[in-house]
């Protein structure tokens, strides 16, 4: 028996594929595992290898048909075997191969033998979604909804809204695009012209949580528009604000090259004080707003100077190749905000610390005292799947298991403090672009930079805060780094120990300034 | 008289520990000592000390005349001290088993929750019912029962549970601070659980219910020993990152609205959980009167009740365990809720 060559379910939702490429001709010796043909879906092309050593005979997809799922397209024979000839085609290549789809009558209760047609949510001829509201049945004892079995255009109704149907009787087709309803498929006996449907008006009929329909109501959308991802497909309130997020930002988060790119120069908030003014450096996915609580710590001094990175907090979104690029920004962004300042003190967090390396490698002059909180930079590893689990949650519910891993202890993120991060990162194109740049900055989940030499080069007083729970960077980074610096390995401090104890950091970074500034 | 609010129970501090019985024996011995209208009345409560050895040394104490045994006559003693009330007295009548109140239906519901009404408010009936209840000891069918909510439904009564040693004496004083009859349901494992106990004479406020455990995902509302396994089952999901907000119900009838509509507000979701069984219980009353209030569309889920088996309980221990809300249970059907699988 020769081996069928079938096409394949190679997406989950997937009902057809184009044939893109046949890879061996008719009458061709094919191995197994060797390439055969390559189909192409509405997401993803890809390539099928042979499921047997023969030859390829009685090939019937060309290349551009659009072959439903299962169908057999080709036949390998094995040497010396009989080319049989084809009794019935095993696949109709092009549309041939797409058939309509059965609409029937469900038995939706145990002792039904018929039941009442109540009302069809869609019009002859008329599109429809796999899934969607396709008509109303009542029995004896209950009305219920019945979904489409397919995606396509409605064709050739033989029930009306109140007729009386035995279980399991074809009652309408359903087209696929690309399939001309030109004739009545054979089981329809006699099709007839129905009234058009009764329109029903949208929303009705949906499975919504009470939450979730407030939602709609209060954003002045419809509830047509949402899909749900609740059980038996019931639209829960995280889907409405997931949709009114897809709304108001057209980008959508997983398309992760498709944001808008921004020139201009990178935002700098400043607080006025006394003294040579403080620089701070945030880190990946936060902003200038996560200083706060240090700041609030270091009390009122020195003037602080905070730089947004690009695609973070309000500064443009910019794409980057690599961390020398992202430095270029930065230094240029340094140079002209403390264009009035001889020197200044640099503190920067994570990513912000081996930014802060960078500038303090480039303007050596420029940095009279550096202090690193958790820097990125000093080893290869990091906790990629936290970082990109931060970087792709569009709500609250999958940011905040992640946010959890920023700190000693998972309850060191309260549900407000997760809320709060979540609206900083409400914008779609924000995330997409933090996303492009976790591409650049941690490819393979590697951190891509080293500043190892540069922390060795560094000639300014230089100090490592490190939380000793840090689950994003490990702290042993810090213990093993070679060159010239004061250590603090904080116990219960996780990877924002600036947020998690800005008091003890605050103590930290007021020293060194005070012992430098004695000094000067 | 003070009235204070409850903090959640807290073992870990050096403050006054007392079992439950023991609270509410001292609840009644510090009564009995400030008003001498207050007397005790049920079966073996005197020199047996209480089918439970809750009234225990009292008779020593007060003496027979205010610790009365009574002859195993449900009805006969309920109707004694509902006379003794509507004369002036503060009875507190202790069922052996509050199974056993069946038999004295007819003064709880019909005299005792009535007269004030029938009398034009001419008269009052002070008592308080003492009804040790609910499942877990192997008492089968017939001493096993949390009927609660069948007292919920008769106006004129105010019904309590409570689920701490501390509780347990506040609301049996502020029981007998009210002019209008009480019944207070003690779980019967509860007895011997321990907790802080102020000193002295203070009232849990009748109809408050209690947040023993804040958090956004779910509301959990139960009483009783159910607030025990609620808490636990909390607990436990904590460590997923699912944070449980379990509200002390304490009181059935009246009902604290406000504080479950609040938390309904800011969690989305409800689950009641109690021992009486499932159907027209008071995880039934809580979930309409949150469907029909404007909590309704703060709802992101539906409302889950939790209750006993629809079956008498099982004299089977396993069995009999299965048939009410365990921690394992409860745990899990948050779980589901908060996890949107329901």
């Amino acid at each position: 028996m020769p081996v069928e060559v079938i096409l394949p379910k190679v997406d989950m939702d997937m009902s057809h594929g184009t044939l893109a490429t046949w890879h061996a001709t008719e009458g061709q010796l094919v191995q197994q595992g060797a390439p055969l043909f390559d189909i192409e879906t509405d997401k993803a092309a890809m390539e099928v290898e042979a499921p047997a050593t023969g030859y390829l005979r009685q090939v019937t997809a060309k290349v551009g048909d659009k072959v439903a799922v299962g169908t057999t397209i080709a036949l390998l024979y094995a040497e010396g075997e009989a080319v049989e000839p084809v009794t019935a085609a095993p696949a109709a290549a092009s549309n041939e191969g797409l058939q309509p789809t059965e609409v029937i009558l469900p038995k939706v209760d145990m002792d039904m033998t018929h039941g009442t047609l109540a009302v069809w949510h869609v019009a002859e001829g008329a599109m429809v979604q796999q899934g969607a509201p396709l008509f109303d049945i009542e029995t004896d004892k209950a009305a219920m909804e019945v979904e489409a079995p397919a995606t396509g255009r409605l064709h050739y109704i033989t029930a009306k809204i109140g007729d009386k149907v035995p279980v399991g009787s074809t009652i309408a087709y359903i087209y696929p695009e690309g399939l001309a309803a030109g004739q009545a498929p054979l089981k329809t006996s006699a099709p007839e012209v129905v009234a058009p449907p009764v329109k029903i008006a949208t929303g009705q009929g949906t499975r919504a949580t009470p939450a979730a329909r407030k939602a709609v109501r209060d954003n002045g959308m419809t509830l047509d528009t949402v899909k749900g991802t609740g059980p038996l497909g019931r639209i829960q309130q995280a889907d409405v604000v997931g949709q009114r997020a897809v709304h108001e930002r057209p980008a959508d988060v997983q398309a992760f090259s498709d944001w808008n790119h921004e020139p201009g120069s990178l935002h700098i908030s400043r607080r006025q004080g006394t003294g040579k003014p403080i620089v701070l450096l945030h880190g990946f996915t936060a902003d200038s707003q996560s200083w706060a609580p240090l700041e609030k710590a270091l009390g009122i001094g020195s003037p602080l100077l905070r730089i947004d990175l690009p695609g973070h907090g309000k500064s443009p979104k910019r794409h980057v190749n690599n961390f020398q690029d992202l430095a270029r920004m930065v230094v240029e962004a340094f140079d002209d905000a403390t264009r009035d300042s001889e020197d200044i003190h640099l503190v920067g967090h994570s990513l912000g610390a081996a930014l802060a390396l960078a500038l303090a490698d480039i303007r050596p002059r420029r940095v009279a005292s550096l202090t690193l909180i958790a820097p990125a930079g000093l080893g290869p590893e990091v906790d990629a799947a936290a970082l990109n689990g931060i970087v792709r949650a569009s709500r609250v519910e999958s940011l905040a298991p992640w946010l959890r891993r920023l700190t000693a202890t998972p309850d060191g993120i309260s549900d407000d403090y997760a809320r709060a991060a979540m609206r900083a990162r409400s914008d779609a194109q924000l995330r997409a672009c933090q996303s492009d740049m976790a591409q650049a900055l941690f490819p393979d989940g590697v951190q891509s930079f080293d500043l190892r030499p540069a922390l060795k080069r560094a000639e300014c007083p230089l100090q490592i805060v490190w939380g000793r729970s840090d689950h994003i960077l490990p702290h042993a980074h810090g213990i093993q780094a070679d060159g010239e610096f004061a250590l603090h390995l904080l116990t219960g401090a996780g990877h924002i120990a600036q947020i998690e104890c800005p008091d003890r950091v605050a103590r930290i970074i007021n020293r060194m300034i005070r012992s430098v500034e004695s000094e000067g | 008289m003070n009235v204070q609010s409850n903090p959640v129970t807290s073992l870990e501090t050096n403050a006054r520990v007392l079992s439950y019985a023991e609270a509410i024996r001292e609840a009644m011995a510090i009564a009995m000592q400030a008003d001498p209208a207050v007397i005790l009345m049920g079966e073996d409560i005197g020199v047996y000390g209480g089918a439970f050895q809750v009234t225990l040394d009292l008779i020593d104490r007060f003496g027979p005349d205010r610790v009365m045994d009574t002859p195993i006559s449900e009805l006969g003693g309920a109707g004694v001290a509902v006379g003794a009330a509507l004369t002036g007295l503060k009875p507190i009548f202790e069922f052996q088993f509050s199974d056993f109140a069946m038999l004295a239906m007819e003064q709880i519901v019909n005299q005792a929750a009535k007269l004030r009404y029938m009398l034009g408010g001419e008269a009052s009936v002070p008592v308080v019912f003492r009804m040790p209840s609910g499942s877990g000891t192997g008492a089968a069918a017939q001493h096993s029962q949390s009927i609660e909510a069948w007292f919920g439904h008769v106006p004129g009564l105010k019904v309590l549970q409570p689920s701490t040693p501390e509780d347990a004496k506040g609301m049996l004083l502020a029981a007998l601070a009210d002019p209008d009859p009480v019944m207070i349901f003690e779980h019967k494992l509860l007895y011997k659980t321990k907790g802080h106990v102020p000193e002295g004479s203070y009232l849990t406020p009748i109809g408050k219910a209690l947040v023993r455990r804040t958090g956004n995902d779910l509301t959990i509302v139960a009483g009783s020993i159910m607030l025990h396994r609620a808490l636990e089952a909390a607990e436990k999901l904590a460590a997923e990152g699912i944070n449980i907000e379990v509200i002390d119900l304490r009181s059935i009838r009246p009902i604290d609205r406000d504080t479950i509509l609040t938390s309904v507000r800011k969690t989305g979701k409800l689950m009641v959980v109690y021992e009486g069984v499932k159907a027209y219980g008071v995880g039934a009353e809580i979930s309409a009167m949150v469907a029909e209030s404007d909590a309704f569309d703060y709802l992101d889920a539906p409302i889950l009740r939790l209750g006993a088996a629809d079956a008498p309980v099982p004299y089977n221990p396993d069995l009999e365990r299965a048939s009410v809300p365990q921690v394992d249970t409860i745990e899990a059907a948050a779980r589901r809720l908060v996890r949107r699988e329901v």
